[in-house]
């Protein structure tokens, strides 16, 4: 058995060597043979990492909005230009009514969102004004980083208090620190009581540039002019305790509402209630799909290359037939000359992947600096792209190979 | 009686060819014993190449049988016969076929790899050969760099480098110039007597002369079979 082994292990050894030298002699093809392949694998490879940069995109704004939670809206109103429909309104009794009956509720945040134009010393910023309550920091896991949130007594009294995100303090102050600065938000004078801490961007959506403000200073001052009653809400998030069921937590929202709204059963709801479970498992195929179709464009690159070494091995099979006669004639067996040949394309191949997989690191990592869009290429996606090359090289050199093993010896010596 | 190294029973080879069969070998039957050194002759197409590609197992016979040192082979697979080629049989070619930019060393050490031979004791077995054959200072030496007669003595190293049972040398000096064609075929007669049994198939009698037996071949049948009279031998 011993040496069984060591007589196998020699001979691999050896056919790395034999191959190692065809490959030497003929440097100029064997290159131009790879590029092929280095082609495929780079494609292949930036096709994963650009699908798992999706995933990790979409994946990192659904975490930024609080890892645990569900978001509570109104069906839009096909027919009235996606106005809020008359039969479900959601107001803060709503909201009140979830996170006293609902079990596993944490926290509400109710929000009212408005477009607006923030203007200070002659500069402007236009973004998004949340009107929020406390409960906002705990559902989506936001905080002041210096200064302070938006408090009950803020909300009580409608309070001109703005709690700003990092890009609008950059747009407006630059490095100035703005506490207790007066900002116009659309004409009304606000004072800053609080600067949030950075959650950066995803998918190109930048999470820093929003305003809060008290829900009840967002009513009066951003949405007057909506069709919205004194009480109602765009929106609802809510905070659920870790380890509850999202969908048990879900269909107790569901039925407390339609409870509420007096919603008889077939008849559908007037609210629409998303999870963040939901999301994730939503992103994760979505995700998925357009990894599988990018990876299987990519793909027929590989199978060009592929191509490619399979011609590349035929000629050199052909141009070596006289030395694959001499071999057999001095004692190769057929798998002998099989495996040397396939040994030589797996190379082939590796080599090219290699090659491939070092250009789509360095893409990566122009296209990681100049979009702000993560291209992740792991350790497993490097080791799999190489050991993909050698499956390449294995099947794609395989029929050379056996049609090099399955020569005859005295026929192959004749070769000129 | 001691059993042949080489017995042929009845050995025919018949090819297709333009609707017809042509008997390259058409029924030979003999025996070679250890210790010989056979030259067999012929003109072009006397089937003297394919009887000795059949003896050397690098050729499968239609019909009959050849035995290597007792052991029929008539039945045996492709990696058995490519076992036996390995261990039994050291080829000499007429164009040496040695492996382009390989060394000396590399390429009378390459048999050895497929007789499962370690590195070590490959490049080791190669080197005592290869200075035998008095080319230890050629060692490194790409067959390029090497002459004719130079290249032929590292074909014949690496024939012998295996230990076989016996020597085919098909056309040796056919690609020599007459002085060294003289120096191979005085190697070829050392071996012999160092104990090598050795078949060459030649077209060229005064080669053959340097062998001890004769036999010749027309129409892919043994036409005369007997010692050499006037045998050339090198004395010293």
């Amino acid at each position: 058995m011993t040496f069984g082994f060591r007589k196998a292990a020699s001979r691999a050894v050896f056919n790395l060597g034999i191959a190692l030298t065809a490959l030497r002699v003929n440097l100029m093809r064997s290159i131009l043979t790879t590029l092929g392949v280095s082609i495929g694998v780079f494609a292949v490879v930036l096709a994963v990492a650009v699908g798992s940069g999706a995933q990790v995109s979409v994946m990192g704004a659904i975490n930024s909005l609080g890892s645990n939670m569900a978001i509570v809206f109104p069906v839009p109103d096909a027919e009235n230009g996606g106005a809020v429909a008359e039969r479900g309104r959601l107001t803060m009794r709503d909201a009140v009514a979830i996170e006293r009956q609902v079990e596993g509720v944490t926290a509400i945040a109710p929000q009212l969102h408005a477009n607006v134009q923030i203007v200070t010393g002659g500069r402007n910023a236009s973004t998004q004004a949340i009107g929020v309550t406390p409960g906002y920091a705990e559902v989506t896991n936001a905080a002041a980083e210096t200064g302070r949130f938006i408090s009950d007594a803020d909300v009580r009294a409608a309070a001109r208090v703005i709690v700003l995100g990092r890009t609008v303090v950059t747009k407006l102050f630059g490095d100035y620190d703005p506490l207790g600065e007066t900002v116009r938000v659309n004409k009304v004078p606000f004072t800053v009581v609080g600067i949030l801490e950075a959650k950066g961007s995803n998918l190109g959506e930048d999470n820093d540039d929003i305003a809060l403000v008290p829900i009840s200073a967002a009513r009066q001052r951003f949405t007057s002019d909506r069709v919205l009653g004194p009480d109602d809400l765009r929106i609802l998030f809510v905070g659920i305790e870790d380890g509850v069921s999202l969908g048990k937590t879900k269909r107790e929202m569901s039925r407390l509402l339609r409870d509420r709204y007096r919603v008889r059963d077939g008849e559908g709801s007037p609210f629409i209630i998303r999870t963040t479970e939901e999301f994730m498992e939503e992103t994760a195929t979505v995700t998925g799909i357009f990894q599988a179709v990018l990876v299987a464009i990519a793909s027929i690159s590989l199978l060009v290359g592929g191509i490619g070494i399979m011609n590349i091995m035929l000629v050199s099979v052909t141009e070596r037939t006289r030395e694959i006669g001499l071999r057999m004639a001095l004692g190769a067996k057929r798998s002998d000359i099989r495996n040397q040949f396939l040994v030589e394309a797996a190379v082939l191949c590796m080599i090219g992947g290699a090659i491939g997989l070092l250009l789509a690191i360095a893409a990566a990592a122009v296209f990681q600096a100049q979009a702000d869009f993560p291209v992740p290429i792991g350790v497993g996606t490097a080791i799999g792209a190489i050991l993909f090359s050698a499956v390449v090289g294995l099947l794609f050199g395989g029929w050379p190979a056996v049609r090099a093993s399955r020569l005859s010896p005295i026929e192959a010596l004749r070769t000129e | 009686m001691t059993v042949p190294l080489v017995e042929t029973l009845s050995l025919v080879k018949e090819y297709a060819s333009g609707g017809g069969t042509v008997h390259a070998i058409a029924g030979v039957s003999l025996a070679i014993a250890r210790g010989e050194f056979v030259a067999i002759m012929g003109a072009s197409g006397s089937g003297k190449s394919t009887f000795m590609n059949m003896i050397g197992c690098l050729d499968i016979p239609s019909s009959g049988e050849v035995r290597i040192d007792g052991t029929a082979t008539s039945a045996m697979d492709s990696d058995a016969l490519a076992e036996l080629r390995n261990r039994k049989v050291g080829f000499v070619f007429q164009q040496f076929n040695l492996l382009p930019r390989t060394t000396a060393l590399d390429n009378v050490a390459m048999p050895l790899i497929y007789a499962g031979v370690g590195r070590a004791e490959r490049l080791e077995r190669a080197r005592a050969t290869l200075e035998a054959m008095g080319l230890g200072d050629r060692l490194d030496h790409s067959p390029a760099k090497l002459s004719g007669g130079q290249q032929q003595r590292v074909a014949i190293a690496r024939a012998l480098v295996t230990e076989p049972l016996m020597l085919l040398a098909d056309e040796p000096t056919g690609a020599l110039d007459s002085q060294t064609s003289e120096d191979i075929m005085q190697l070829f007669q050392t071996l012999n007597e160092a104990g090598n049994t050795i078949v060459l198939v030649t077209h060229e009698r005064e080669i053959a002369d340097h062998a001890s037996r004769r036999i010749m071949f027309r129409d892919g049948k043994v036409i005369e079979d007997g010692p050499v009279t006037s045998r050339r031998q090198f004395r010293p």
